[in-house]
């Protein structure tokens, strides 16, 4: 009987203890006054606490990768295809920037002669014979295109339409052994006759009086002579001359002023003024 | 008219757009390879040459549809340069690959020979800077035939088993 009262003293004792240290270092603490000795305790704790955290976020993210590498594989997926979008949008861009370019070019050279009346045409085709050179064009008889009739792009002339069904035309090169054009020399004004050396060779200026210096990088152009081409349309540079004092004649070596592989959009110079040759009709 | 014909119109009416529209655009060392041509000379090494000038004719037709050069020049010279390696193909050693090769290039070379002779006389020339710059097109072709034929047989060995007499 004794024994329990005693027990059961030490346990409200001990209780009371307990709580009370309870209570006191609640006290302390919120006043700060443990912070030392709190520190000292939980520094290690802490450090154990990260350790252990880490390996748990390890672990989780174990748990739950399946979940986050579908997101990011979703993400991955959406920036791919807007990034192909764009990339489409940006090749679009750049050839309409071309495709602007090249009109432009083509509406400055409309726009320096007004005078003459052009069909334009985009080129569809190249010569299918790896001997001959010409270029095949998506407009024909329908539009008013007639074979002879010259052909031009923005930085000069072109060639000549050669053949024509209903809706598209063959253009011969003026690179192409067939084509003849009179032709004028810049500076000199010296007149001749170019011809196209075929595949491999650059066109040469034919019949040119020996009387005139001709000088590399004169400026070469159309004539109007014999009507089939108008004035002034240019066609290059004179690159070299071969002159010979024992000849009547010399010859000029002409590189055109038109890339034509890169040609894309042509005009097709319909109508346009022809020197009057009618005195030559009279009789004397 | 034989039906193999009616198979080599559709394919080489599609083969020249095709080659006026891409390949002449995108030459390779200079020139674009003749596609044509090429499926015409792998026809005819594998069906014979009856068949191989018919498909040689037909694929000419359809080049000069797209050409400046006048109607019928490239049948004549695709029509050489079909006849004349497969006239020579029974002296040759039987290793099929090696000598679809070599019979593409000397079928190239004869066919652009008859093309430039060809088209000399109406009018059209070619230099000898323009003939080389020709040249890779043999070795191209050389090469190239390699994958035509192979397919050529494989659908001709599909679609026409050939006869076996017992």
């Amino acid at each position: 009987m004794n024994l329990g009262r005693t027990q059961q003293r030490i346990r409200w004792v001990t209780l009371a203890v307990l709580v009370g240290s309870a209570i006191l270092l609640t006290i302390l603490d919120a006043t700060g006054a443990l912070t030392g000795v709190m520190g000292f305790v939980r520094d290690p704790l802490t450090y154990i606490s990260g350790w252990t955290a880490a390996r748990t976020d390890a672990v989780s993210d174990v748990v739950a990768g399946p979940r986050n590498l579908n997101t990011a594989l979703e993400e991955i997926n959406r920036l791919q295809a807007e990034n192909d979008a764009l990339r489409k949008e940006n090749e679009q861009l750049l050839e309409a920037a071309g495709e602007a370019q090249i009109l432009r070019e083509l509406f400055n050279r409309a726009a320096d002669t007004p005078e003459y009346r052009r069909i334009t045409a985009d080129v569809v085709g190249q010569d299918t014979n790896p001997i001959l050179q010409s270029m095949l064009i998506n407009k024909g008889y329908d539009d008013g295109v007639r074979v002879g009739m010259p052909v031009e792009a923005a930085r000069g002339l072109v060639g000549q339409v050669y053949r024509v069904t209903n809706n598209a035309a063959q253009v011969a090169l003026l690179t192409e052994t067939a084509s003849a054009i009179p032709v004028r020399l810049g500076s000199t004004r010296a007149t001749g006759m170019l011809r196209g050396a075929g595949r491999g060779a650059l066109p040469t200026i034919d019949w040119i009086d020996l009387q005139y210096d001709v000088q590399i990088g004169e400026l070469v152009t159309t004539s109007g002579l014999g009507g089939k081409f108008p004035e002034n349309l240019v066609i290059g540079r004179v690159v070299d001359v071969e002159r010979n004092e024992a000849e009547l004649f010399q010859r000029a070596v002409v590189q055109p002023a038109v890339d034509f592989t890169t040609v894309e959009i042509v005009f097709v110079v319909t109508e346009f003024n022809t020197i009057n040759t009618d005195i030559f009709d009279e009789e004397p | 008219m034989p039906k193999h014909i009616f198979v080599a119109i559709p394919l080489m009416a599609v083969l020249a757009v095709l080659h006026t529209s891409v390949l002449a655009q995108i030459p390779v060392l200079g020139a674009a390879p003749q596609l044509l041509f090429l499926v015409a000379l792998a026809w005819g090494i594998v069906r014979g040459m009856e068949e191989g000038l018919a498909w040689a004719f037909v694929a000419g037709m359809f080049t000069d549809l797209f050409s400046l050069a006048p109607l019928g020049i490239s049948a004549l010279a695709f029509m050489a340069g079909v006849a004349g390696p497969l006239m020579i193909r029974r002296a040759l050693p039987p290793h099929r690959l090696l000598v679809a090769m070599f019979l593409a290039a000397l079928g190239t070379v004869i066919y652009l020979t008859v093309y430039a002779v060809g088209l000399r006389i109406f009018g059209f020339g070619i230099g000898l800077g323009g003939l080389a710059e020709l040249l890779p097109l043999i070795g191209f072709h050389a090469i190239l035939i390699l994958p035509i034929y192979l397919i050529v047989d494989s659908i001709l060995r599909t679609f026409r088993p050939r006869r076996v007499e017992f």
